[in-house]
């Protein structure tokens, strides 16, 4: 079964892979803002270039970080039509009896290029260092607690949840139930759904048996090992450089 | 010999009205092999769950090393008492193998030095050394089973408690196991319905059915009572039937 791991490359070595996870999470998310408040479309372009290099620093393949963008292409691909559709503005050509602004195509462009560059910037952050490592580093870093115990269940969980669902569409396939576009498949999928909510439901149950089994009593306790060192600064220091550069007020303009 | 739980008269009646158990009395002894039979229903799991306090009676008592179940007692009860539940992914629910073996011990208030020790000894003990930084949900179910019962053993308990241990094991699987569960020196109450595995590990047999305990004894005689067998839903395991192979 496919699964879909973010934390897939973990293993290789590069200057992000070696970063301290806290610095690296602290610096990337500096830079996703500043790339997220960016105005001008040629700082934009700079910011996505910036961040492809850093993709192809970190040793992880692009095809496999273009893979999992798809669906944030999607939907910047809808949203740019719909922009360059509606935003008035210097016509840029006609289509039928819509009009295309120019306008409206640079700020779908914009939007889209910042919303690759962020998305690549997060598997830059949680890509690159073992997703169990990266939960330890926002608990040290005092991200509330629960959060960080949703965030790992999660992600533990996906992959059973994901496993459980494929099992039961198999079990409907066999007996013909999706194989119709009709409103009879559709009641089937919300039972699946259904049904796979119930059976979560109960998990988290025995769940929580076996972790007060094991003396659970709300708070998690988990063993880190982080050593900070210069490099870790020196590599803090461009990113958060770079996000100032991007919107600096001469850039800007 | 030293008894290690006591139970007496105890019901448990779930929230929705259900009565799971029903007049309980047992006493289990220290380094004891006891097996939990009974149909589906029955009520083992329920009872497992009193022995460390996930559930807790509505009439009777339950003592573990003297100890009754209270809310003072429980961290100590939890660390004595370790249940492996029946499906390992409910027992492993942290990132890594060995996140998932020092939960325990770091909830007992253990010193960096002392988790990592236990973790290492804990592994080693069901030969999943070399697994630490391995994520639960790319082992095999064998392998789960197997940092199942580390993620308890890391906590030293006395009392070990395996619900259906050997469930969708392939052969291989389910003999090691075996062969593992005969070499541990400690009490354990292994529930479900292996009853080959029960003839092979237990010195005593304890039946279960709709709440009750309907027998209690060597398992040799009880499991090889047919008419005894197949009126609570179970069957003669096949090393103890009468048959004869002729060629």
């Amino acid at each position: 079964m496919h699964l879909p791991e973010i934390d897939k490359f973990a293993h290789l070595k590069s200057p992000l892979h070696s970063w301290d996870p806290r610095v690296k999470i602290i610096s990337i998310s500096i830079l996703i803002f500043s790339v997220v408040l960016v105005r001008n479309l040629q700082v934009a372009l700079v910011g996505f270039c910036l961040t492809t290099v850093l993709i192809f620093l970190s040793r992880i393949p692009f095809s496999f970080v273009f893979f999992h963008l798809k669906w944030v292409l999607l939907f910047t691909l809808a949203l740019s039509a719909i922009l360059s559709f509606t935003i008035s503005g210097n016509l840029l050509f006609r289509l039928l009896f819509l009009s295309i602004s120019r306008e409206g195509v640079n700020l779908g462009i914009l939007i889209s290029l910042r919303a690759i560059t962020a998305t690549l910037l997060i598997f830059l952050m949680m890509g690159t260092a073992k997703f169990s490592l990266s939960l330890k580093a926002l608990q040290k870093m005092r991200i509330p607690d629960k959060l960080v115990q949703l965030l790992m269940f999660t992600y533990r969980y996906i992959f059973l949840f994901m496993d459980e669902e494929r099992k039961m569409i198999v079990a409907a396939n066999s007996r013909g139930g999706l194989k119709r576009r009709d409103f009879s498949t559709l009641k089937t999928i919300g039972g699946i759904a259904g049904m796979l909510l119930v059976r979560s439901f109960e998990r988290t149950e025995r769940i929580r048996e076996a972790m007060f089994s094991r003396g659970y009593n709300g708070k998690l306790n988990i063993i880190d090992e982080f050593t900070l060192n210069s490099g870790d600064f020196i590599k803090a220091s461009i990113t958060i450089a770079v996000a100032l550069m991007l919107n600096f007020p001469w850039v800007m303009k | 010999m030293r008894e290690v739980i006591s139970i007496r008269n105890l019901e448990y009646i779930y929230p929705d009205g259900t009565k799971a158990l029903e007049d309980i009395n047992l006493d289990i002894f220290k380094d004891e092999s006891v097996g939990l039979i009974g149909p589906n229903g029955a009520g083992k799991s329920s009872l497992l769950l009193h022995l460390n306090g996930i559930l807790r009676g509505t009439k009777g008592a339950v003592k573990v090393l003297g100890m009754e179940i209270e809310d003072k007692n429980l961290a100590k009860i939890r660390q004595k008492v370790a249940i492996v539940f029946q499906e390992p992914d409910d027992q492993l629910f942290m990132p890594t193998v060995f996140d998932d073996v020092a939960f325990g011990p770091l909830n007992l208030g253990y010193s960096k030095e002392k988790v990592k020790e236990r973790v290492k000894k804990a592994l080693k003990k069901v030969r999943m050394e070399d697994y630490e930084d391995k994520c639960s949900h790319h082992l095999s179910l064998g392998e789960k089973r197997k940092v199942s019962i580390a993620t308890v053993l890391s906590m030293d308990p006395e009392i070990l408690i395996l619900d259906e241990p050997t469930i969708s094991l392939d052969p291989r699987a389910r003999r090691e196991l075996i062969e593992f569960l005969k070499e541990l020196n400690m009490t354990k109450i292994i529930a479900g319905h292996d009853l080959e595995l029960i003839v092979e590990i237990c010195s005593r047999v304890v039946l279960l059915d709709e709440g009750k305990i309907i027998t209690n004894g060597n398992p040799r005689e009880v499991l090889r009572n047919r008419s005894l067998m197949e009126l609570h839903g179970l069957e003669v395991p096949l090393s103890l039937r009468q048959q004869k192979i002729t060629r």
